[in-house]
């Protein structure tokens, strides 16, 4: 996944935010500097299994590192501009900007945000990298899967009170450009249309959120091999030059119509925690599954305490990119249409997860802002088989 | 024994008195000319939480704290805000790196808050009820 580098050498908006937000540093009182530290490492039962959530070793490596500063600076009664930083172990600690805008306070209860921002997609969205912000030490890997976190464009955020209940809505317009690693080969990724909404209800100890999404999507995997001599891109050639087109289509991802949902509720009585969330995304017409992917988490707290178990479930739809081409007719070259059919199948065989993930975690406020987490994930995935994680992290804010 | 159990009924007292000290009334105050009457546990929570930037009636709110571990900020935190100190700081990252809120400021003591309220019309802070005078008005208290 690659985000946005610092210096910035794409976003002109990015970097005009940012001189936007670096004219008030001389004057100290307009900026606010606050920051995050996340330093962790696991270790796995065994390290010949399945790899999961960045952990592959049996001896504990402290490599699950994530220094954040967020800057904040006031360019106007109505105008802020914020820019998030992240430096991570996994890329070597290289500077990345996740967030750069501009927010135009428009009422009290009304804000308009341009820049890069963070895709609404999930209850913890927002605050994904801020682990001291929530109860495990990373939010559920099963859900909290799409690697496209974040997108450039304009959103407008509300908040509303009715009688005693709180409620916000959320609603954005943009796209990103990014890359995406199909088995070894980079291949361009990107939206054009992609909007959303994300509508929130909630008292004092619980919260509703319903989210919805939509966008053209673009995964270029033409370059990626299927075979020693042939790639994703040359095959759709050979499904075109048989009169299969429509099977060609359905078999890349260009400007496919994909969309995600989201429905998730959130509990905090001051003793108990939960939260839940669903998911489905549905890629388009293509070889993708269909992701539909839940979490449960129950907690008590006792103290500075807190206890959660946390169940996972990935249940995804294998696609059909092979529907319509007729079994057994005899081709020139390759034979038969059930070699067609058969490639097209195992290509998309690749790519539904169904995996069960039992955790249980435990945080401790030692000090005031920082926790320390212990968390161990019991992994049952029908295909990779089965492992067991043990992680550890120390989380702050500052 | 006459010795220990007057030693008993010195820490008694010491008990009874310390816990007198943290049982005192908190107050929460806002500006004298405010037009602002009262405010239930709602109000002040919901403010204090980022939910609401008004006062009833519309003015705008602007919460103030006391400093981290001050007795003061633990008592509002656990009463009106029903949070410990840990849940209150968990509660404000989640929305400080979002751009969606920005906590409260920390501005120190009972004496500190009662002059900046005293100064500006638009805020509104809480402080131990024994060091309110007529520079602020209390529009709620709570044991």
């Amino acid at each position: 996944m690659k985000e946005l580098k610092f210096p910035f050498k794409k976003t002109c908006l990015a970097a005009a935010i940012l001189v936007a937000g670096l004219v008030p540093l001389a004057n100290a009182s307009d900026v606010k500097l606050s920051g995050f530290l996340s330093v962790g490492g696991g270790i796995v039962d065994d390290a010949k299994g399945v790899e999961y959530n960045g952990y592959t070793e049996e001896k504990l490596k402290f490599d699950h590192n994530l220094l954040g500063l967020q800057i904040t600076g006031t360019v106007s009664d109505k105008i802020t501009a914020t820019a998030q930083f992240t430096a991570r172990s996994e890329t070597d600690y290289q500077l990345k900007a996740q967030w750069a805008y501009l927010t135009y306070q428009v009422t009290d209860d009304t804000k308009i945000r341009a820049g890069r921002l963070r895709t609404p997609f999930y209850l913890y969205s927002d605050f994904l990298d801020v682990g001291y912000a929530y109860n495990w030490i990373s939010p559920p890997r099963e859900v909290y899967y799409l690697p496209f976190n974040n997108m450039d464009g304009v959103d407008v955020y509300s908040t509303y009170s009715l009688g005693s209940f709180d409620a916000s809505v959320q609603a954005y317009f943009g796209t990103f450009d990014d890359t995406y690693d199909f088995s070894g080969t980079l291949a361009p990724a990107f939206t054009r249309n992609q909007m959303g909404i994300a509508a929130t209800i909630g008292k004092d100890w619980w919260n509703f959120r319903v989210a919805y999404h939509k966008a053209d999507l673009t995964m270029d995997a033409s370059k990626t091999p299927l075979s020693a001599t042939s790639t994703f891109g040359s095959f759709a050639q050979v499904l075109t030059k048989f009169g299969f087109e429509k099977n060609a289509n359905n078999f890349l991802i260009e400007a496919d119509k994909a969309d995600f949902k989201e429905i998730g509720f959130t509990a905090d009585t001051g003793t108990f925690v939960s939260a839940i969330e669903h998911v489905e995304f549905n890629p388009g017409e293509n070889f993708l599954a269909k992701n539909i992917r839940e979490y449960a988490m129950v907690g008590v707290r006792h103290g500075e305490w807190l206890f959660n178990i946390t169940a996972q479930k990935a249940k995804d739809e294998l696609a059909t990119p092979e529907a319509g081409i007729p079994a057994g007719v005899a081709l020139p070259v390759v034979g038969s249409t059930n070699v067609l059919i058969g490639t097209l199948q195992a290509v998309a065989k690749t790519q539904p997860v169904n995996r069960d993930v039992l955790s249980i975690g435990a945080r401790w406020d030692f000090t005031s802002g920082t926790a320390l987490k212990l968390q161990l994930d019991d992994i049952d995935d029908d295909s990779a088989g089965k492992q067991k994680v043990l992680s550890v992290a120390v989380q702050t804010v500052f | 024994m006459k010795m220990s159990k007057l030693y008993k009924l010195m820490i008694a007292t010491a008990g009874v008195t310390l816990s007198l000290v943290s049982f005192a009334d908190v107050a929460v105050i806002v500006h004298p000319t405010s037009s602002v009457a009262t405010m239930t546990v709602e109000d002040v929570s919901r403010i204090f939480l980022g939910k609401s930037n008004n006062f009833p009636g519309g003015a705008q709110a602007i919460a103030i704290n006391q400093d981290e571990g001050s007795a003061t900020r633990v008592k509002f935190n656990d009463t009106v805000c029903k949070k410990s100190a840990s849940q209150y700081k968990a509660y404000w990252s989640q929305l400080m790196f979002t751009g969606k809120g920005t906590p409260p400021k920390d501005v120190g003591n009972d004496a500190a808050v009662k002059a900046l309220i005293a100064a500006n019309p638009n805020m509104i802070g809480y402080v131990d009820a024994s060091s309110v005078d007529a520079s602020v008005k209390v529009v709620y208290k709570f044991p």
